[in-house]
């Protein structure tokens, strides 16, 4: 019952490794036999992926633990980190928290290790976010561009035509709560990743950074139009009760989406795989539709959510852990595979992604409508986007702030100057040099 | 409930303590109830059928699941949790009952000093220590290993308390003088004289630093990584987590519901077969 | 409640401490003196106190003496970190927001807990047996796995109270909204504490000797009157103990809101101070600003729980 590994962590942590035989433990295995990397990442389905990587690599050998999902999992990382061990080689890590591991020097530069190579593989913006110049500190995975979910029959059933820009979603929102008293046209779903999305969508660029140009210069300007126009509207209908207040994946937006009671979702890539596996009832019902703009006519796309695989500034084989981090998934297709049939991850790889195998899929849940044609489009379309190193303090500021406003303790306008505001204050107090 | 209307005394003064208590069950055991029947459901079913009643029986098919989950987490995390609580409540009490004997029955420097640090230990906020222990156990390679959540919860400072409370009440002084009369040593009179007599207060600390250790989150969290290791809270979590964040392709929710239920019943059935001892116990913590 | 303490696994509600006086003064006849085998017995326990509370406590002393900026880097800041944190609203809101939880939750569950103290010990029925294993219960389920149960319970999917106030024609309940939010909060703690405590204070009452109310039923108190009047007053002092550590255990509120959090996004990152600290530690990665938040915090347990028993002792000095 108890594995090997159990038992030999006990002994190794027991015998081996006396305090005064600290540097004695660290090594890595001898001579013989593969590398050893460990990768901590929460992938679903990722088993069989490391599987792929082991049987085709005979000199690494990839072990893989999973340390816990989203916030879990960066805690346990940053607790190493500063511990100055027990920091895995390879670690997964979202798109809005690299410069974060960056800033705290956690992160090694795979560039060294020949990773600028893969510079044409993946989709621009994602490459992007994961290098800073000739800097390469993540190599992307998978990726989160954002299109409307709709439920085609009931739109068609009451004659609301499918929005294409945000001045029609707001009308199809008084008409969706005429059609049905119960019913709303989506839920503010309380998630910073989303709402950042929204604004990225909506034109908004409010950070800045580049740790090799200005390490101590941050650029904070949530407040700009492009910025506020997402905040006002959704907060418009929020407070008109047009848009319900469920936060996203729990069971109870989960339930609600599956009874019409959430006529749409302005989500991500990797939607259609979550929405086929949760809901049963409305299977065949959904649809996809590119965003609603906010000029009509215009192409501007956002991206929610994304992941990629860093090497970590404690690898003891660092040219090892970045063949990991570059072909876990990478070029090959078995890992592929699995991460589009099982774990529905939308691939950064473009080749990946340009394949009719994925393009031309259709998917029973959303009657056959070959979905993939609509996301291929905005994640090429998705420009430049910057985060800052203290993205988890921003989100919680647009998450805290937006539940005031949700729930009556300030007015919607203000959410993002208090933000704005409580961002600058910190990242002050942080030491950076602000501007906007 | 009115009284005193000439009812007959003995009659009021059941009455009232019965309808309390009976309130009192219904709450305390509701939400215990929603576990167990929630338990039996299958995942559709949970998310769809009444909350507080049955439908379609799938306990064991739960279980089953609940088993091969993960290659079998759920055993691990259960055999884990065992040994992890375990052996910190066997060390934890084995160190306060040696604590609080010498507390009550020695006079040494430092002693007073040392009492009145007792009640300070347990104001300290676990994240405040979380993080130096982190450090200071990896300093020693400890992290990561069972023995980054067992010893740290060796720790009681207050079953030493509670120790010494009860053999200053029940240990009678002159009994431990006259074994030494019969030049007893000071190990054997502990062994042989005092431990039997202060049984009851040792289940209690027993019980109580295994309960502690059992649904202990936050360490466990922050000091193992592999999830071979996890104890019954952490792995749980994940799966909530998992469940909520990957739903598309892991519903797990009801192996989570299940999961817990396994997780309180071996609680509930020591408490209840050891709670002659342990009222005991208590009962020196409250009294004397 | 509370966190899941490392150091003292059952700091969050242990059983009340005994009164103190009356063993200091038996305590001289009691003694040996017999220093080297006392020590030897108070050794083992004593190197674990130091290994796993003295040294990290140091430890994070030290660390809460130096600031860590994100750009700059490291740097000796003496006492900074605690002018920062008692000037921090976030700080000051969730100590508040704790404060308030607990002036209304500890009386309550308090109360619960001595009514139904008072009711077991006046009953000794089958069924008062079977109440007080059932009370007692919800103390062997984890905390986390508490706080998932009752999001469940009130989630109005498939939760079963939500939508009682529909049955007679009223809105369904938010148990997440605003208003109810500590509510539900506080409703998780009572569930889970009341019976400890009851037991606690069962325990207590059974101690007292039964010539104190034996008076009083001869003169024809009632047995409320008598519950009241005398058996509350002998327990006193078991009481006020349960509420001390109660109120230690409030004041480290953290594993149900942070468990909570998923279902009511108002739990802000500041909700709670011990909240607060675990996010600066381990999302804005600032442990030298947690380790001063958490001995700000723990100061102040400690001055409230030493008033506490200051005041307590002092009012029955002056009845005595």
């Amino acid at each position: 019952m108890l594995g090997t590994t159990w038992l030999a962590k006990l002994r190794g942590g027991l015998a081996a490794c006396g305090l005064l035989a600290v540097a004695a433990c660290g090594g890595a295995g001898g001579d013989d036999g593969p590398v050893t990397v460990s990768v901590w990442a929460w992938y679903p389905e990722f088993k069989g992926v490391v599987e792929a990587f082991n049987a085709t690599h005979p000199d690494i050998k990839v072990e893989w633990t999973n340390a816990g999902t989203g916030a879990d999992h960066y805690a346990k990382l940053k607790t190493a980190i500063t511990a100055g061990k027990g920091a895995p080689d390879v670690a997964m890590v979202e798109f809005q928290q690299i410069p974060t591991f960056v800033i705290l020097d956690a992160l090694a530069d795979m560039g060294e290790h020949g990773a600028n190579e893969d510079e044409g593989l993946y989709a621009e913006w994602a490459w992007e976010q994961a290098t800073d110049g000739d800097k390469v500190y993540a190599i992307p995975v998978d990726g989160g561009p954002m299109a409307l979910m709709y439920r085609k029959d009931l739109f068609d059933q009451h004659g609301i035509p499918v929005p294409t820009t945000w001045a029609e979603y707001a009308e199809a929102a008084v008409k969706i709560k005429a059609a049905d008293p119960n019913a709303h046209i989506a839920s503010f779903g309380s998630d910073g990743g989303w709402l950042n999305g929204l604004m990225w969508q909506s034109g908004c660029r409010p950070y800045g950074y580049s740790h090799t140009t200005a390490k101590d210069q941050v650029k904070i300007n949530l407040t700009a139009p492009e910025c506020k126009r997402v905040v006002d509207l959704i907060g418009d209908l929020v407070d008109k009760g047009l848009m319900a207040k469920d936060p996203f994946f729990t069971a109870d937006a989960t339930a609600a989406l599956d009874s019409g009671k959430y006529w749409t979702w302005a989500a991500a890539g990797w939607t259609p795989g979550y929405l086929a596996g949760s809901l049963k009832n409305t299977t065949g019902k959904w649809a996809v539709a590119p965003m609603p703009q906010w000029t009509a006519g215009a192409d501007e796309q956002g991206d929610w959510g994304g992941s990629t695989f860093t090497v970590t500034k404690q690898a003891k084989n660092p040219k090892a852990a970045t063949t990991v981090a570059r072909e876990l998934f990478g070029k090959s297709e078995a890992a592929w595979e699995i991460g589009l049939d099982k774990a529905f991850l939308y691939p950064l790889v473009k080749d990946v992604a340009a394949d009719p195998a994925f393009t031309g899929k259709a998917y029973e849940f959303f009657n056959g409508q070959k979905v993939n044609e609509i996301f291929v489009p905005v994640s090429e379309k998705l420009g430049d986007f910057q985060f800052t190193p203290f993205q988890d303090f921003v989100y919680s500021e647009l998450d805290d702030r937006s539940a005031e406003a949700m729930t009556g303790g300030r007015s919607w306008d203000s959410v993002l100057d208090e933000a704005q505001k409580n961002v600058v204050t910190y990242a002050e107090q942080q030491g950076f040099k602000v501007s906007k | 409930m009115t009284l005193g209307r000439g009812e007959n005394p003995t009659r009021v003064k059941t009455r009232l303590p019965h309808l309390l208590m009976g309130v009192g069950i219904l709450y305390f055991l509701v939400p215990l109830l929603w576990v167990v029947v929630a338990a039996t459901k299958s995942q559709p079913d949970l998310l769809d059928s009444p909350a507080l009643w049955f439908a379609e029986f799938n306990l064991f098919e739960n279980i089953g699941q609940l088993f091969r989950e993960d290659d079998g987490a759920y055993g691990k995390w259960l055999v884990n949790t065992a040994l992890y609580s375990g052996l910190s409540a066997v060390g934890a009490t084995a160190l306060a009952a040696a604590a609080g004997y010498g507390l009550a029955r020695f006079r040494f420097p430092g002693k007073r000093l040392f009492e009145t640090a007792l009640l300070g230990m347990i104001m300290v906020p676990a994240t405040a220590l979380v993080l130096p222990t982190y450090l200071i156990l990896s300093e020693v390679e400890l992290v990561d290993t069972m023995w980054a959540v067992i010893l740290p919860s060796l720790l009681s400072p207050f079953g030493a308390y509670l120790i010494r409370v009860y053999v200053d009440e029940s240990v009678p002084v002159e009994l431990i003088d006259s074994a030494r009369i019969d030049r007893a040593g000071e190990l054997r009179i502990f062994w042989q004289i005092v431990v039997p007599m202060m049984r009851p207060a040792i289940v209690t600390v027993f019980l109580f630093t295994l309960v502690a250790t059992w649904n202990n989150y936050f360490l466990p969290l922050v000091m193992l990584s592999d999830a071979d290791l996890y104890p019954l809270t952490v792995g749980l979590t994940t799966w909530f987590n998992t469940a909520q964040q990957e739903a598309g392709t892991r519903m797990l929710f009801n192996l989570v519901v299940t999961g817990s239920l396994l997780a309180i019943v071996p609680l509930i059935v020591a408490f209840v077969l050891l709670q002659r001892f342990w009222r005991s116990g208590a009962a020196a913590g409250a009294l004397k | 409640m509370r966190s899941t303490p490392i150091t003292a696994p059952e700091a969050d509600d242990p059983p009340p401490l005994a009164p103190v006086e009356s063993r200091a003064r038996r305590r001289s006849r009691r003694v040996t003196a017999h220093p080297v085998a006392g020590t030897l017995f108070v050794l083992p326990f004593f190197l674990v106190v130091v290994a796993f509370l003295v040294v990290p406590l140091g430890y994070a002393f030290w660390l809460s003496l130096s600031s860590k900026s994100l750009a700059l880097g490291t740097r000796f800041s003496g006492l900074d970190n605690y002018v920062r944190a008692f000037t921090d609203p976030l700080l000051l809101d969730g100590l508040l927001r704790v404060v308030l939880f607990g002036l209304v939750q500890i009386p309550i569950m308090l109360g619960i807990a001595l009514a139904g103290a008072l009711a077991l010990d006046a009953v000794t029925t089958k069924f008062a047996i079977a109440f007080r294993l059932i009370a007692f219960m919800p103390y062997a389920v984890p905390a986390v796995v508490g706080a998932l149960m009752w999001g469940f319970l009130y989630s109005r999917t498939f939760g079963p109270f939500a939508d009682l106030p529909t049955l007679v024609g009223g809105d369904p309940i938010d148990f997440f909204s605003v208003s109810l939010l500590l509510v539900s909060l506080g409703n998780i703690v009572t569930w889970a504490w009341t019976g400890y405590n009851m037991i606690i204070l069962y325990s207590a009452l059974q101690g007292v000797p039964r010539e104190m109310y034996e008076a009083a039923v001869i003169d024809g108190a009632t047995p409320v009157q008598i519950a009241l009047r005398v058996k509350v007053p002998a327990i006193k002092q078991a009481i006020s103990l349960a509420a001390i550590f109660t109120v230690i255990g409030t004041m480290q509120f953290f594993t149900e809101p942070q468990i909570m959090a998923r279902f009511a996004p108002q739990i802000s990152a500041g909700y709670t101070p011990n909240l607060y600290a675990y996010n600066q530690a381990f999302a804005y990665s600032d442990f030298h600003y947690s380790a001063a938040l958490s001995f700000a915090l723990g100061f102040l347990v400690f001055v409230v729980a030493y008033a506490f028993v200051f005041v307590n002792n002092r009012r029955r000095g002056k009845r005595a």
